[in-house]
């Protein structure tokens, strides 16, 4: 109420000092507004305590009354403040009080707010087109309906190549036109030779989509699957470029801890070519059901892109060299989130839809 | 292709285990599927060598057999009638499982023990063979565990050849294969084939009608063969590899492709006319029932191997019944030929029937093994069959050349630079010889082998030393490798044998290259993400549906094509038609989900759909978005009542859309649509432009599909939506007086739609009228039928000045008398 210093002084102080103790003592004692209302009256009202030394001022010797004249105007300026934080204090505490009693059950749910999921899949096509959009790659397309050339034979695949199974492929037949070399594409490639046909090189895309296959399904075959097809056309791209764009993908994809493996392997479009694993999240490496005891997964096929499919676009292979790559994107969500049966993606089954 | 190591072995000495042996292959392009312990089915079989046979005190047609299996002496009850003593067979002790599953135990057989159990062919699973107990070889000593004394104990690798690697289709391919990749060498088959009697020549004639399908034709004859089931050598190798025993003679062809690579066929003679094989292409009426049983069509551009009555074999795939080696055939010509790859692959798609010889045939096989391999099989049919080899072979080569190695150049600079490795010639060297390649050096730098004058092309920093295209080496290819054609054909070979992992990992060089999504990519994923936010749930259904769609949804073809793109080939009906059309999808969706009791459906779809245009062409391949919601949208709770999943959410998610992509002007027309509600349905205007239909599913549809009344759908055409689209717009100043806010509700007939008021409203109240929001539709009450009540808040501002309010009530009396004068509407 008034700085500790003055406090001796106040005491011993032959009018205030009484009253400052007797104030002292009322002011501990008070809990509520009205009876701090009633101690104001009591000191500062008109007929008040401290009023009444403060009046009875002039009739002091002019020493004492610059004494008591300060130490009075010093108490009542201090009650003042006291009160009024007192005051603040307590209606604070009330207002506290009186919210309190405005108590939600916050265990009571939300409003309902809609909310919608992407599909697994579109997600994880996402996920490769942002991967690759910061190497540098842009996404193209091409048709779902396709031919024949572009499908195969432009991809160094002729008619009579053991690896174009008849059987593997949709043929569609167009209305009105006895074409037989129209089919749904088995793969994404089409659109390396599409983009190749169009654009001059350097060329640098990925190209997501549908595409089709001539397969019974079952729990990890579907006729109709997704792809995402990779093609990077350029001066000096080696296969060493190949690894190093996959496995920077493959890291991203299925995170830095994982070991990649390139493999020979066989496509008619790509020499050399190379199968792409990963090494097994499941077990890590030492072998499990998931890996088939392997410790990898394959995830895609790659390679150089043949001097013969250069040569149906009209590049020239003395000039420029590229890379290719194909993965299936069903084959990668089962493998990064262990979904069981390749039909689920197209069931459309809620429950499944609203965990992604 | 099954691999047995043991068989392997033969021709490679094999310094690693399988498993190191499985990782070097598979790092190397020849992949193992799998590495499979083979015998361990056989456990508690031993050999056994029957003493005595006792007739069984009960049975007449059991005997009891003492059976030394090996320091101890055991009866066994034994039916069979080839039992005799002295006999060694296998034994299966009690305590112990059959292959088939069966357990083993001391049984009593009618009164007496028996403590274990002979065993036939049948039960050991090896053959069919189940009339007798199977023997052994006499000198086998009893006791001894049966898979080691019949060596069967194993390991076998599952290769999965790439159809490149024909080579890699034999036993001995597989050898130089794990030789080139472990410095050893490969040990072909060494024989002494003894030949008798007047030349085969002299009485075989080959005629090739067909120089460029079959280049060569080698037979060979072999007289005085018995007929027989093989030794258990040449079997159990069969076994292992994965082929069925057949007969001596069959096996040994059998077995000699394995081993080589080269598909041989086996004819009795005394069924081929004249001896006289002629190599030639179908005529007109000719049949041929193969060895499968099957009586086949031919087709014209078949190749046929024939005698002069007609075809004896579908060439290179199956031979025929007609001249099938069969129990009584004494004499035998043997065929090693080489067929060209593209017709057998042909020949075979067309007959949907492939064998082991037209696998290897369509792929490629080495055209200069011919004879060796008719040699290799003649010396074994007489190691197993018995007969006289006739002295030479009638070897017909009517294209020479496919016998001659091809020659190509490579440039080591070139290669190193492909790879991205450091590559010495020497290295290249190597590696080329250890696939037996013949190799030399041509000349240094230089023209690439198209004869182009080299570019000079600048290698990467990674080839250290490497320039231009450096040495250029001249690397003569074997024949029995088909697949090494190019110069790209022999990087590759470098690659693989000098180890992927072993190339360093790097970035292309990308100088100018940029990475984006276009414009029309961004706003696809952002009407995606709108449709998310919206709440729907994004669903991928089949592109292919059934046709009855079609009539479903719009019998008349009012909107659909009239003939939708059909598959040639479809897995079944349901799966018959390229869907022109999300809608019978989502439609699908609705009911997968709706049948387990999921009633709330919130679906949308961004595809493509399939839609045919001039003849010929390929079809449009338009990419929709198609949203369907039914049930409710928004379900009780306990703070508010249930919404249901109507028109106007859809209608409510396309403003969503709308305002999202900044299409300024947008609109619905009413419009019927076979398949949607006559009287709740539109067309969505975009700019103007038709993008697509929003409304009620029909319920003719709904009820057809099981599904309930209240089905709300819409279908967009995403290309349009992007058009209308616009870049976020630029700044519109914000006002800084404050507007003025009136509520004005009229009463009109039921039949004037809230578009024609609101036109009204938004006419009369001029510029100064920014906002017009509808906030209640009300009827009955007071008014009277047929009557509704339209109240809307209206919001008026300036962006110069404080409206006073006598503009405001004078703006608002104006839209009134509008109102009355052309709806008849009066205030409430």
């Amino acid at each position: 109420m008034i700085p500790e210093e003055l406090e001796e002084e106040m005491l011993s102080h032959p009018g205030l000092g009484a009253v400052y103790r007797k104030l002292k003592e009322e002011l501990a004692g008070a809990a509520d507004a009205r009876r701090l209302e009633e101690i104001r009256v009591a000191y500062l009202g008109r007929k008040g305590a401290i009023t009444a030394v403060l009046q009875g001022i002039k009739e002091l010797s002019p020493e004492e009354r610059r004494s008591t004249g300060r130490l009075a105007n010093l108490l009542k300026q201090g009650l003042e403040e006291e009160l009024a934080s007192r005051l603040e204090g307590i209606r604070r505490r009330e207002l506290e009080e009186s919210l309190r009693r405005e108590r939600l059950d916050i265990s009571l749910p939300g409003r309902h707010i809609p909310y919608g999921t992407r599909h697994l899949l579109s997600s994880i096509i996402e996920e490769i087109e942002d991967i690759f959009i910061g190497l540098g790659y842009r996404v193209a397309e091409g048709p779902e309906v396709e031919l024949d050339y572009y499908n195969f034979e432009a991809l160094n695949t002729p008619d009579w190549h053991p690896s174009k199974s008849l059987q593997d492929t949709f043929y569609v037949e167009l209305p009105g036109s006895g074409r037989s070399d129209v089919l749904l594409r088995t793969h994404t490639s089409p659109v390396q030779i599409r983009v190749m046909e169009s654009t001059p090189p350097p060329v640098y895309i990925i190209a997501p989509g549908k595409a089709y296959r001539h397969d019974v399904p079952d729990a990890t075959h579907s006729p109709m699957f997704h792809q995402v097809e990779g093609l990077a056309v350029d001066e000096g791209i080696s296969l060493g470029d190949l690894k190093g764009t996959l496995e920077t993908f493959a890291k991203r994809m299925f995170g830095e801890d994982r070991k990649v493996r390139f493999r020979p392997h066989f496509f008619p479009f790509t020499e050399p070519s190379a199968e792409v694993d990963v090494s097994c999240n499941m077990c890590g490496g030492s072998g499990c059901r998931v890996c088939k005891g392997t410790g990898w997964l394959e995830i895609l096929g790659a390679g150089m892109v043949d001097p013969n499919v250069f040569a149906y676009v009209g590049y020239d292979p003395e000039k420029w060299s590229g890379f290719a790559f194909g993965m299936g994107v069903e084959r990668i969500a089962l493998l990064k989130y262990g979904v069981p049966d390749i039909r689920f993606f197209f069931d459309n089954d809620l429950r499944l839809l609203r965990q992604y | 292709m099954r691999v047995p190591l043991k068989w392997l072995s033969e021709y490679v000495e094999l310094s690693l285990d399988a498993d190191e042996l499985a990782e070097l292959l598979t790092a190397s392009g020849t992949s193992v599927e799998g590495v499979e312990k083979v015998g361990g089915e056989w456990k508690g079989c031993v050999v056994g060598r029957i003493l005595e046979v006792l007739p069984h005190p009960s049975a007449d047609r059991l005997s009891v057999c003492r059976v030394d299996v090996g320091g101890a002496t055991r009866d066994i009850v034994c039916g069979a009638p080839n039992v005799r003593p002295g006999m060694v067979s296998p034994v299966a002790l009690p305590g112990n499982r059959l292959p088939d599953g069966r357990s083993i135990g001391e049984a009593e057989i009618r009164g007496v023990v028996s403590s274990g159990m002979l065993l036939s062919e049948r039960e050991l699973g090896i053959s069919d063979e189940a009339a007798g107990i199977m023997e052994l070889d006499g000198a086998l000593q009893p006791g001894t565990d049966l898979a080691e004394a019949l060596e069967v104990e194993d390991t076998v690798l599952v290769l999965e050849i790439t159809p490149n690697r024909p080579d890699c289709l034999s036993m001995l391919g597989v050898a130089r294969e794990v030789a080139a990749l472990t410095g050893r060498r490969v040990r072909r088959p060494r024989f002494d084939l003894p030949e008798e009697g007047e030349p085969a020549a002299s009485e075989v004639k080959v005629e090739i009608l067909e120089a460029d399908r079959c280049p060569r034709y080698v037979a060979r004859l072999i007289e005085g063969v018995s007929i027989g089931p093989s030794p258990w050598w040449l079997r159990n190798r069969l076994r292992a590899a994965g082929m069925r025993p057949i007969n001596n003679v069959v096996d040994v062809t059998n077995y000699v492709m394995l081993e080589l690579g080269q598909p041989l066929h086996a004819f009795d003679f005394h069924l081929l006319r004249d001896g006289h094989i002629i190599v030639r292409c179908k005529r007109e009426g000719e049949r041929l029932t193969t060895l499968d049983g099957v009586e086949r069509e031919l087709h014209p551009e078949d190749l046929l191997i024939c005698d002069p009555g007609g075809p004896v074999a579908l060439a290179g795939v199956m031979g025929g019944e007609n001249t099938e080696v069969n129990p009584g055939t004494v004499k035998v010509l043997l065929e090693s030929a080489h067929f060209s790859a593209p017709g057998i692959m042909l020949t075979s798609r067309r007959h949907d029937l492939s064998s082991e010889a037209s696998y290897r045939f369509e792929r490629g096989v080495d055209p200069a093994g011919c004879l060796f391999a008719a040699d290799r099989a003649a010396f074994l049919i007489k190691e197993t069959a018995g007969g006289r080899v006739r002295r030479g072979a009638v070897d017909v080569v009517v294209k020479p050349e496919v016998l001659l190695p091809r020659e190509l150049r490579l440039r080591v600079g070139r290669a190193a630079r492909l790879i991205g490795i450091t590559l010495s010639a020497p290295e290249a060297r190597g590696i080329l010889q250890s696939l037996e390649m013949e190799v030399s050096t041509a000349e240094m730098g230089g023209e690439s082998p198209a004869g182009v004058a080299g570019e000079g092309v600048p290698p990467p920093p990674v080839v250290a030393g490497g320039e231009g295209d450096g040495e250029v080496l001249r690397v003569k290819v074997p024949t029995f490798r088909p697949d090494l054609e190019r110069e790209i054909d022999l990087v590759e070979e470098l690659a693989r044998v000098y180890g992927y992992q072993r190339v360093p990992a790097t970035l292309p060089r990308t100088s100018n290259n940029v990475g984006f999504l276009t414009r029309e990519q961004v706003l696809r994923r952002e009407i995606a993400r709108v449709m998310v936010g919206c709440g729907l749930h994004e669903a991928i259904t089949w592109a292919f549906i059934p046709f009855w769609w079609m009539d479903l949804l719009d019998p008349e073809r009012k909107r659909l094509p009239e003939r939708p793109l059909r598959l040639r080939n479809p897995l079944s009906e349901e799966a018959s038609v390229m869907r022109p059309t999300l809608i019978p999808g989502l439609l699908e969706a609705a009911r997968f989900n709706i049948n387990r009791r999921i009633p709330d459906v919130h679906l949308f779809e961004m595809g493509r759909v399939f839609l045919p245009v001039r003849e010929g062409d390929l079809p449009h391949e338009p990419l929709l978005l198609g949203c369907l919601v039914c049930g409710r949208w928004v379900p009780k709770g306990w703070d508010q009542e249930a919404v249901e999943a109507d028109f106007f959410v859809l209608k409510g998610i396309l403003e969503a859309l709308s305002r999202a992509l900044h299409v300024e002007d947008w609109s619905l027309r009413r419009e019927e649509y076979p398949f949607l509600h006559p009287a709740r349905s539109a067309e969505v205007l975009l700019n103007g432009e038709e993008a697509g239909f929003l409304g009620t599913l029909h319920p003719r549809v709904a009820e057809a599909l099981d599904l309930p009344v209240g089905v709300e759908i819409m279908e967009l055409d995403v290309s349009t939506l992007v058009k209308a689209a616009r870049e976020v717009p630029p700044y519109r100043e914000i006002p800084r007086f404050p507007a003025v806010q009136v509520d004005l509700a009229v009463v009109v007939r039921e039949e004037v739609e809230a578009r024609e008021v609101e036109g009204i409203i938004r006419e009369v109240g001029g510029e100064l009228l920014r906002e017009v929001r509808l906030f209640d539709l009300y009827r009955g009450g007071q008014l009277a039928e047929g009557e509704k009540s339209l109240a809307y808040n209206l919001v008026f501002y300036a962006l110069d000045r404080t409206l006073r309010d006598e503009e405001v009530r004078r703006s608002v009396e104006g839209i009134v008398r509008a109102l009355g004068e052309k709806l008849g509407a009066r205030l409430r």
